[in-house]
């Protein structure tokens, strides 16, 4: 038995009278692609230079490999994240509530997309890296807040998944009636827990310099991101909000003619 | 559901399509509605595979990870207890969701499935492309099975509360034995330096983790070793009853955070953003 793909169903003889709505995927694929190239970037980084000029912060080499990326990335992807912001609510709709039900269904398609994207993210951080960071750390001592895995994991990898969770924020409140007259609660879990990660870290960095000088990577110590990750479960409610919103929509952008 | 759907008409082509129709009139869309539903769904299944791979991965490594990231930290006190703990709870929360809003009983799979991909990925990218432990090192442990029973429990009762009470239990104490084939062969004795180790225990000692020294490995503390062999069994039957507790907060949980609700807006952050707080 086959599954029935999107295509499948569209190939129906029945024809409906907004067959001109369409979906601009560019963006988003070039998000997806640019990301993967970036963050595979990065873990060829680690790997040429994490064992050969990584494991002792007083050496030259540390600050010409390390330090140097740090102090480039940070401006760079902060700055992106501000760019993005801005371009996302000078270019905002003005008067969002004369939108036509079409306009709005593509809105929220392209939120969605956003979302996906900041999932995405969000996989890098919580996952891959996540666990490189356990990995060097319980390997090798720490002596410096900006080891080789903190200066991807921390400072690379979280202004990129700010550049869509607050990017993503943005565009649903500069777009979309629903996101524009109401904050959405879970939107806001779903954003701000994350991004708080990188204020704690504040915390584990103090806690490992005064408390645990060794590596446990259960220890309570760490729990602040844990509780901040479990946020991530808030953008299923985000996800609800817009089913809710598109199962009203659909029926109204695609009347069929024969109804 | 009408006899009409039950009948197929022969050959591919002819079954797909009457797949589509029955699909379009089941559902009351259009073509292209249903097309662009069709795409819709595909985006939410990326962005929940993406998320909760990473929500997983992270929770998991963050509350039980030396447990589940070293091979010598696997012991017969602490790991079937804390592990199956730890594991249950975002699989509840997705029972949950998946449960109250779609009636799908498969929450709990896509959540073990998730975290397995996730340490499948990143325990040979990280641990033995980059610090070059051996993958024995670092074997994950796994709870698909008992996160399928958890499923099928749900499937049965379709009721939270007694899918916490047997499911939830099931699901701590089907995690030792699940795993057991796995690693029985490195809970073999062999002899140290004229003392007795376990076979894990003997690949830690000639991986040394210099920020991870012997001294703070958690395992069989106390008085364990005089309960001999029954000791596994007792960590499970304690899992198992904090699973239950545990399976029925984060079910409730993850409901909760599917919360639809919206603030009301700032009058002026709504005009700056292009509303009107009457309209």
């Amino acid at each position: 038995m086959s599954t029935l793909t999107s295509r499948d169903l569209n190939s129906s003889s029945t024809q409906d009278s907004t067959s001109s709505f369409t979906l601009s995927y560019i963006w988003f694929a070039v998000s997806l692609t640019v990301l993967t190239g970036v963050y595979m970037s990065y873990r060829f980084y680690q790997q040429a230079y994490g064992m050969s000029a990584g494991l002792d912060s007083t050496e030259p080499i540390f600050q010409e490999i390390w330090m140097r990326l740090f102090w480039i990335q940070l401006p760079v992807l902060f700055g992106l994240v501000a760019l993005i912001q801005l371009y996302l609510f000078f270019t905002r709709d003005r008067n969002i509530d004369a939108i036509t039900p079409e306009v709005e269904l593509k809105r929220y398609f392209y939120f969605t997309m956003w979302l996906v994207v900041y999932t995405f993210t969000f996989y890098w951080i919580g996952s891959f890296f996540a666990e490189g960071d356990g990995n060097w750390h319980q390997t090798v001592l720490r002596d410096t807040p900006i080891t080789p895995s903190h200066v991807v994991l921390f400072y690379a990898c979280i202004p990129v998944y700010l550049m869509f969770g607050i990017g993503g924020f943005v565009y649903a409140m500069t777009r979309i009636p629903a996101f524009c007259k109401g904050i959405s609660l879970m939107h806001v879990f779903a954003v701000v827990g994350p991004f708080l990660i990188l204020p704690n870290l504040g915390y584990n960095e103090w806690g490992h310099a005064y408390w645990l000088t060794e590596e446990i990577f259960s220890h309570p110590l760490h729990w602040g991101f844990v509780i901040l990750g479990w946020n991530a479960l808030s953008l299923a409610g985000v996800l609800m909000q817009i089913i809710s919103r598109l199962r009203e929509l659909l029926p109204i952008v695609f009347k069929p003619e024969n109804a | 559901m009408n006899t009409e759907t039950l009948q197929h008409p022969r050959g591919a082509a002819a079954g797909k399509a009457h797949a589509v129709e029955t699909v379009l009139s089941v559902s009351g869309l259009s073509p292209q509605a249903a097309h662009f539903s069709r795409v819709f769904e595909l985006m939410v299944v990326a962005a929940i595979i993406l998320l909760f791979t990473g929500a997983i991965h992270l929770h998991v490594l963050l509350l039980a990870g030396d447990w589940d990231l070293f091979l010598d930290w696997k012991d017969r006190q602490y790991w079937p207890l804390l592990t199956p703990v730890v594991m249950i709870m975002f699989p509840a929360a997705l029972q949950g969701i998946f449960w109250t809003f779609f009636r799908l009983p498969i929450g709990a799979t896509v959540g073990a499935t998730c975290l397995m991909v996730a340490v499948c990925i990143t325990r040979p990218a990280s641990f033995m492309w980059w610090t070059d432990y051996p993958l024995n090192l670092v074997l994950p442990a796994q709870m698909i099975a008992g996160a399928i029973v958890l499923d099928v429990f749900l499937l049965v009762f379709r009721n939270a509360l007694f899918t916490a009470i047997f499911g939830g239990f099931a699901f701590a104490f089907l995690f030792y034995p699940s795993n057991y084939t796995i690693f029985a062969p490195f809970y073999v004795p062999v002899s140290h330096q004229g003392m007795m180790a376990s076979m894990a225990d003997l690949i830690g000692y000639v991986y040394p983790r210099s920020a991870t020294p012997e001294y703070i490995r958690i395992i069989e503390r106390g008085t364990l070793r005089t309960f001999g062999d029954s000791a596994s069994w007792v960590s499970a039957l304690f899992g198992g009853f904090i699973c239950i507790f545990m399976h029925y907060a984060w079910w409730y949980l993850g409901v909760t955070m599917s919360s639809m609700k919206f603030l009301p807006n700032n009058t002026k952050v709504m005009a700056l953003m292009g509303t009107k707080a009457d309209a």
